[in-house]
């Protein structure tokens, strides 16, 4: 026991091990004895002082590593049994017992060695209560030993941390420091154990009105928080140990110097908040945890703290789905690159938004965090539709205007060509990449190609009127404006070109310019007329009355008659005249053009069959009745047959005249084609006293009466001269009578 | 204006603004035994028919200054009622649609120019009677 108490309060473990040798050796009447005690691979051997039994160094190697080797609880052994242990004496015995530490350790053994054989019952209890003894103060040395050196250690650490570290008492007295914090003051650590914390004010304070200056809250047993010097920036973590007793309360301020990150975080601050593009640290459920001034500003929130209170889901997102889509793809990818966003700003408005987004990963894989970067790409955004509006728009005009329109380089290739074009028949691989001008017909094509090295120059030709081919083959009147297209370097690099077919309008000019004539024409006829009946009336009423006359001889009665006669004459041509002039308003009744048709035929049947002319008739039998005077239409039909008679019986082939009838539209078309001589002028050939025939075979008014008729009738008379055989088609339109029409036409008979 | 001759009868007037045609008329209608007054315009014409006794009235239609044959007309259905059945129109212009539909709306018997001499002396007879 008293080797325990020894052992415990010893702190120089050789002399308490030799010692503890000693008195074993005695115990136990042993001649020599040996503390041995395994060090890694070293054994430290304690003995006993007696320089008689001492085993040599050889044998004392053989009895270290007999030691080293023993397992058991106790073994004695015959010096002489082992031939390494050699000459300690013959008869001797060396008894090992291991020193075992409670965790099982092995922490070295005791070697006995004396005159005895084996040790008794006894000494064996007695051994082992000695080992037993020996373990527990080795343990307990080095457990002492062990706190000794961390302690020291400690303290050594507590010198090695840079942040300044104080300890005081509660009546604010410094414990202890660190040798960071004594050198930041220029005097040794222990010369401020003792003095007033007050005396620390230099390095910084908190403000508060404690005597220490890093002490804020006294009732808190951890404090943290940020005081500033002039020159240095300390982050104070203070912890606050109850004693058993008030001596005891130890109050540790640790000071670290955060100047520097304070620097850098402001910098990062600075960096973060100044930057143009929206930055932001947000939770995956929605919530901002930073966010940088330009992220305020594009989403439209007064400050900061409004917008990280806001939930970004329902404030942020117009539609919830885009949110999900967003979270989506987000945890499948963990980066989202360029991704685009449409968010809402606090009044309501959208935000077009380009986002770059990282997702921070917990130990487990979730989505802790969400880091983003965001642009503000509304204008870009209103831009590009506004752009793709205006490209929509043109497109639109480009697609619906009924005038073609086809881009040339600057060789002549057609280069685009809009939907028009293949509206009208065109194919796209006979124009795209084919010369325009071979669409020219040959005697324009010059033109074309002035018009095309004039737009080259820079020049806009307007209205060239030159004729096209069509898509049909036929040939059309085209009006065609040229203008250049200039790149950025104002160089002409195509020709716009834009063709409208006319073909149309120019025929319906020309129809409007030839009515336009025939009404002058009726004013200038009717006024003649009118003017020429007075003198007529009195010459023939003055003849009348000299005829009359008994006294007029014989002779001058025959003069007179020629008188009569030729005045009669200048009367039915006068006739004539005001019936082309006429505006009489047409008789209207139903009227069956078929049936008006087969009548006039009928009425110059035996002439057609007696001359060899072929009458052709192709009737549409379904024709709806028109609404006129049968009696004027038939005079319009005989007029055109007889000119059709003499057309062909002039032409002295075997005649052949066609006789045709169909709806068209509106109108009842009748068409009559003979294989006649033609018409020399179909231009002229409704004007008054236009004739081609002998001078007294007819006063030329005869198509002029028809045109009168037929205009009265709402219709249109047209002729020309057929372009595949010989002959003229003259062709007689005349509205269907129509509900309207027919009700009018009743209304006027009946006010009638 | 020499109106009142050949026992008492009531000359026809006759409204032209043509000479020659009143010339014509006039000896057509004289020869024939019908006594003749004339006026050579509208307005003429009403001022003589307000002031005198006439059997008929012979008009053309269309003459220059205020008042036509159809004014004429209209003038006599107000003012003269029983002349109303004693007119008898002459045209130079019966294409005229206006003229045609004066004609077709008051039933007036209407000669067109030119015409014979026996063509007016029916119409006279059958409107006015025989001399």
């Amino acid at each position: 026991m008293e080797l325990a108490v020894d052992a415990a309060q010893s702190r120089h473990l050789p002399g308490f091990l030799e010692r503890f040798a000693e008195r074993a050796a005695r115990m136990l009447s042993a001649e020599w004895c040996a503390v041995m005690v395994f060090r890694g691979r070293e054994t430290d051997s304690y003995q006993t002082s007696n320089d008689k039994a001492r085993p040599d160094a050889a044998q004392h190697t053989a009895l270290v590593l007999f030691a080293r080797e023993l397992a058991k609880d106790i073994e004695a052994r015959p010096l002489d049994a082992s031939g390494s242990v050699g000459e300690v004496g013959k008869g001797k015995v060396a008894v090992f017992v291991p020193i075992t530490a409670s965790d099982a350790e092995s922490l070295g053994a005791i070697c006995l060695v004396s005159g005895k054989k084996a040790p008794g019952e006894a000494d064996q209890r007695l051994l082992r209560a000695l080992a037993s003894h020996a373990a527990l103060s080795l343990e307990n040395f080095r457990r002492f030993s062990q706190l000794e050196r961390s302690k020291r250690q400690w303290v050594e650490d507590i010198d090695a941390i840079s942040d300044y570290i104080v300890v005081h008492d509660r009546s604010w007295r410094v414990v202890r420091t660190n040798r960071s914090l004594a050198s930041h003051l220029g005097v040794p650590p222990v010369a401020l154990v003792g003095e007033a914390m007050s005396s620390l004010r230099q390095i910084a304070e908190t403000g508060s009105d404690l005597p220490c200056p890093f002490c804020r809250d006294t009732k808190q047993s951890r404090e943290e928080y940020v005081v500033a010097s002039p020159e240095r920036i300390f982050l104070v973590s203070t912890s606050r140990t109850p004693g058993v007793s008030d001596d005891d309360t130890r109050t540790i301020h640790v000071l670290k110097d955060i100047t520097d990150r304070r620097e850098a975080e402001r910098r990062y601050r600075e960096l973060f908040d100044s930057i143009q593009e929206g930055l932001f640290f947000a939770t995956p459920d929605g919530r901002f945890l930073d966010v940088n001034d330009a992220m305020v500003r594009m989403l439209g929130y007064d400050a900061r703290d409004e917008l990280l209170r806001a939930d970004v889901g329902p404030h942020l997102y117009p539609a919830a789905a885009a949110r999900e889509r967003f979270l989506q793809a987000l945890a499948e990818r963990g980066v989202l690159r360029n991704y685009e966003e449409t968010l809402r700003r606090k009044d309501g408005t959208l935000l077009h938004t380009l986002q770059n987004i990282t997702a921070v990963r917990d130990s487990r894989g979730n989505i802790a965090q969400i880091r983003g970067l965001m642009l503000d790409v509304t204008e870009q955004k209103t831009f590009q539709s506004q752009l793709q509006r205006e490209r929509d728009f043109n497109q639109k005009i480009l697609n619906t205007t009924q005038s073609m329109i086809l881009v040339l380089d600057t060789a002549g290739l057609i280069s685009y060509a809009n939907r028009r074009c293949f509206e009208a028949g065109y194919r796209e691989d006979e124009l795209i990449g084919h010369r325009l001008v071979d669409w020219v017909e040959t005697s324009h094509r010059n033109d074309f190609e002035a018009a095309l090295e004039t737009t080259a120059h820079g020049q806009q030709v307007e209205n060239l009127e030159l004729r096209v081919r069509r898509s049909d083959a036929s040939m059309g009147h085209f009006s065609i404006s040229l203008s250049p297209m200039r790149d950025e370097q104002n160089t002409v690099n195509s020709v716009v070109v834009v063709m409208t077919d006319i073909t149309d309008a120019a025929l319906l000019q020309a129809k409007l310019a030839h009515s336009e004539k025939m009404a002058t024409i009726g004013r200038l006829v009717s006024g003649v007329a009118h003017e020429v009946n007075n003198p007529l009336a009195a010459i023939l009423g003055f003849t009348d009355l000299l005829l009359e006359n008994p006294q007029v001889p014989d002779n001058a009665r025959e003069d007179l008659q020629i008188i009569l006669r030729e005045t009669q004459r200048t009367k039915d041509i006068v006739q004539d005249l005001l019936s082309f002039a006429r505006q009489r308003p047409v008789q209207r009744e139903l009227v069956q053009v078929n049936s008006v048709l087969r009548q006039t035929i009928k009425l110059r049947s035996y002439d057609f069959a007696s001359h060899g002319v072929e009458v052709v008739e192709e009737f549409d039998e379904r024709l709806s009745p028109a609404l006129g005077d049968s009696q004027q239409l038939q005079q319009v039909f005989l007029n055109i047959l007889n000119n059709a008679y003499d057309a062909v019986q002039e032409s002295g082939q075997r005649g052949h005249i066609a006789i045709r009838t169909r709806l068209r539209g509106e109108s009842i078309e009748v068409a009559v084609t003979d294989n006649g001589t033609g018409i020399a002028d179909p231009e002229r050939i409704f004007d008054p006293f236009y004739t081609t025939k002998q001078a007294g075979k007819g006063t030329g008014l005869g198509l002029s009466i028809c045109y009168g008729i037929v205009r009265a009738h709402g219709g249109e008379i047209l002729c020309w001269n057929n372009s595949e055989q010989r002959g003229s088609t003259f062709v007689v339109r005349v509205p269907v009578a129509n509900d309207a029409s027919v009700a009018a036409a009743l209304a006027k008979e009946a006010g009638r | 204006m020499t109106a009142q001759t050949q026992a008492g009868v009531a000359p026809i007037l006759l409204i032209e603004d043509e000479p020659s045609v009143t010339a014509f008329l006039r000896a057509a209608l004289e020869r024939h035994g019908y006594a003749v007054a004339n006026a050579s315009s509208g307005a003429e014409g009403l001022k003589m028919l307000s002031g005198g006794n006439y059997s008929g009235v012979i008009s053309d239609i269309r003459m220059p200054g205020a008042v036509n044959g159809a004014e004429v007309h209209a003038w006599i259905q107000k003012n003269r009622p029983e002349l109303c059945a004693r007119i008898i129109l002459i045209s130079g212009d019966t294409a005229n649609s206006e003229t045609q539909a004066f004609l077709a709306q008051s039933g007036t018997p209407c000669i067109e120019k030119p015409f014979r001499v026996q063509r007016l002396l029916e119409i006279v007879e059958k409107t006015f009677g025989k001399p």
